[in-house]
């Protein structure tokens, strides 16, 4: 509205004009959706009508054989050693406890951070607390990979208790759910965010509970916290996003298929249907994969069962991600 | 009177040893988990850079890591690699967002709301990659088909070396969209400069080029740095979809740190190469600040 007045818009060449953005704006959002039903037509043809070259846009005989993945598999073979849900109750798992433990941690200290520390601290733990972010993530690769490995020493061995022969006490994270919830109980970008948020809140209001002898932990729980519904919706998407997401490091830390969460599972899965070089691999397994009418499909299959949870989240908290975005911006 | 009594009581309270122990107790668990999963790692890998991590015992080799990979001529193609898809994944889709967004605010109020519920319809992000993998097929693939059925020669795709990279960028310029955070900022703008701007006969360019941008500016320069960030960070999609091929030619920073983390066990050398690439991102970033300054003076 604000580029080209309301007067204006009877005129041809400005009608054109808008013509032509709309065209675009709609294109742009046909180009978008357009994966998704392909993702979907293909999870629900026949196996032998993915490989019709050209490809068809609507399965003519649709059909939910690839679905049955989910509850059971027919054979054991190496990849899919599991039903597909054990591989989402994985993911879910991680997601969940990530989101329990990141979110009320960051939104403390981010409070803590906006109304409580005194001027001397503050500057001093803002720092400590953001100043990963710029960090590339890769530098702690392989440390985080040896602290998983045995809790908290970064090193091939387990050293000794000076003077004597008895090695220090250890714990070995890898091959639990552990190794990558630990490493994302923390999160630099959301204590931004929640400061952010919480810095909008005039301090007054804070002071005056306070004088009415409010203590600290109840004046959070009952005057910040329902004011800020729509951070904690933003926080919460973007939380959810990244662990369910979450890829290089469950590879790494996470070697025992039963624990492979969904999206390491869909890259194994694909990896075994083609080589790098992109073609169908025909060894036994996959051959036996296709008589059983999972091909393509059922890699489709895989990906709308990844995306239906990330799509729920969407809806459950889409009113309050419009308007918590708009409220403050990423500041 | 009063009040003001209030205040300074009130700024003592602040300042106070109770409010104080709180904050502690309130930062505590935060201070805890940022120190072992945040800064502890960090400050390991600045040892292990100079490390040989042998199976009994780790020396000290000094520099012998740095060196070993400043003349390793697969870390010199990796960072290659590494530069030119950012550089041409920022110089193609980066001002896309920005662009949608400006031009989705002519749209009307009703109009906006459902093409962003459409827009922000999302995909888990390893279900996106293997869809684009599979459209690039060469035998089963839809863009092949597409050019088989229109008549033309088809492609090799991820498999030619030639267009590999510009195949891994494709997705992000194809499905183009709005950017939350512009939206949030194009509709944060004061109305009445545009129509100010109007009184005075600006054109649609000259309202974009002096009113919309300049604002936008801050943001657009933080969003800047987190994507130059974001690229050069590049992993996933070159790993799932290309393995590194053909001849290497998307063979990623990250990648290489990965592959010779994990796959040989060569941890010195890796961490060596990945503190080489934080200090080649902190390079990019200061360059970044100093030519592209976030503070505005309209």
């Amino acid at each position: 509205m604000p580029l080209i007045s309301e007067v204006g818009r009877k005129q041809r060449r400005v009608r054109i004009l808008l013509g032509v953005i709309t065209a675009i704006l709609w294109l742009g959002v046909a180009l978008h959706l357009f994966p998704v039903w392909w993702m979907f037509i293909t999870s629900i043809k026949p196996s032998r009508e993915v490989f019709v070259f050209p490809p068809t846009l609507w399965p003519k005989e649709p059909t939910f054989i690839c679905y049955k993945m989910f509850f059971y598999l027919a054979q054991t073979w190496t990849v899919l050693q599991y039903p597909v849900y054990v591989y989402l109750k994985n993911s879910a798992i991680m997601t969940g406890a990530i989101m329990a433990i990141q979110i009320p941690i960051t939104a403390l200290i981010g409070y803590a951070l906006s109304k409580m520390y005194n001027v001397k601290w503050n500057r001093i733990i803002f720092l400590f607390c953001i100043g990963t972010l710029m960090i590339p993530t890769q530098l702690s690769l392989v440390p985080g990979y040896l602290i998983m490995r045995h809790f908290p020493f970064p090193t091939m061995h387990v050293p000794n208790i000076p003077f004597t022969n008895v090695k220090f006490p250890s714990y070995r994270f890898l091959d639990t759910y552990w190794a990558v919830i630990l490493p994302a109980s923390y999160n630099a970008f959301n204590v931004l965010l929640f400061k952010g948020f919480f810095d909008g809140i005039p301090g007054e209001l804070i002071n005056a509970a306070r004088l009415d002898g409010a203590s600290e932990p109840s004046i959070f729980a009952r005057i910040i916290l329902p004011m800020s519904k729509p951070i904690f919706a933003v926080v919460a998407y973007f939380t959810f996003q990244t662990a369910w997401n979450n890829f290089m490091w469950p590879l790494i830390v996470i070697q025992k298929n039963e624990l492979y969460p969904l999206s390491v599972m869909m890259y194994r899965f694909q990896n075994y249907m083609t080589s790098s070089r992109g073609l169908i691999v025909t060894n036994e397994a996959t051959k036996r994969l296709l008589e059983q009418g999972i091909g393509f499909n059922g890699l489709m299959t895989l990906g709308i069962i990844e995306s239906i949870p990330v799509f729920i989240m969407f809806l459950i908290f889409r009113e309050q991600l419009m308007t918590g975005i708009k409220l403050r911006g990423f500041k | 009177m009063k009040r003001l009594k209030e205040k300074s009581i009130v700024k003592e309270k602040r300042g106070s040893k109770f409010i104080q122990r709180w904050a502690w107790i309130f930062g505590t668990p935060a201070i805890i988990t940022q120190l072992i999963f945040g800064w502890f790692p960090i400050s390991v890998a600045f040892v292990l850079a100079f490390q040989k991590y042998q199976f009994r015992t780790s020396p000290f080799v000094g520099l012998y890591n740095f060196k070993l990979m400043i003349n390793n001529p697969i870390a010199t193609l990796a960072f290659r690699n590494t530069l030119y898809y950012a550089a041409l994944s920022i110089g193609l889709t980066f001002l896309l967002p920005i662009l949608i967004a400006i031009l989705l605010m002519e749209m009307k109020k009703n109009v906006i709301r459902v093409m962003m519920i459409l827009w922000f319809i999302p995909v888990a992000s390893m279900a996106g990659i293997v869809l684009w993998k599979y459209f690039y097929n060469v035998q089963y693939g839809l863009f092949n088909g597409i050019l088989t059925s229109l008549g033309f020669p088809t492609s090799r795709w991820l498999n030619d070396p030639h267009l590999a990279m510009f195949c891994l960028v494709l997705p992000g310029l194809i499905m183009f969209g709005p950017g939350l955070v512009y939206i949030a900022t194009i509709q944060s703008i004061p109305a009445e400069l545009y129509e100010s701007a109007e009184l005075e006969g600006a054109s649609v360019w000259q309202k974009i080029w002096h009113i919309t941008l300049p604002r936008m500016r801050p943001i657009i320069a933080m969003m800047l740095i987190l994507a130059v960030i974001g690229n050069l960070q590049i992993f996933e999609q070159p790993y799932v979809m290309t393995k590194g091929g053909p001849n290497m030619v998307t063979y990623s920073v990250v990648m290489y740190v990965f592959d010779l983390a994990f796959s040989g066990m060569k941890l010195g050398r890796a961490t060596a190469l990945a503190v080489m690439f934080f200090f080649v991102i902190m390079a990019l970033i200061i360059i970044q600040r100093r030519y592209f300054r976030e503070n505005i003076d309209i």
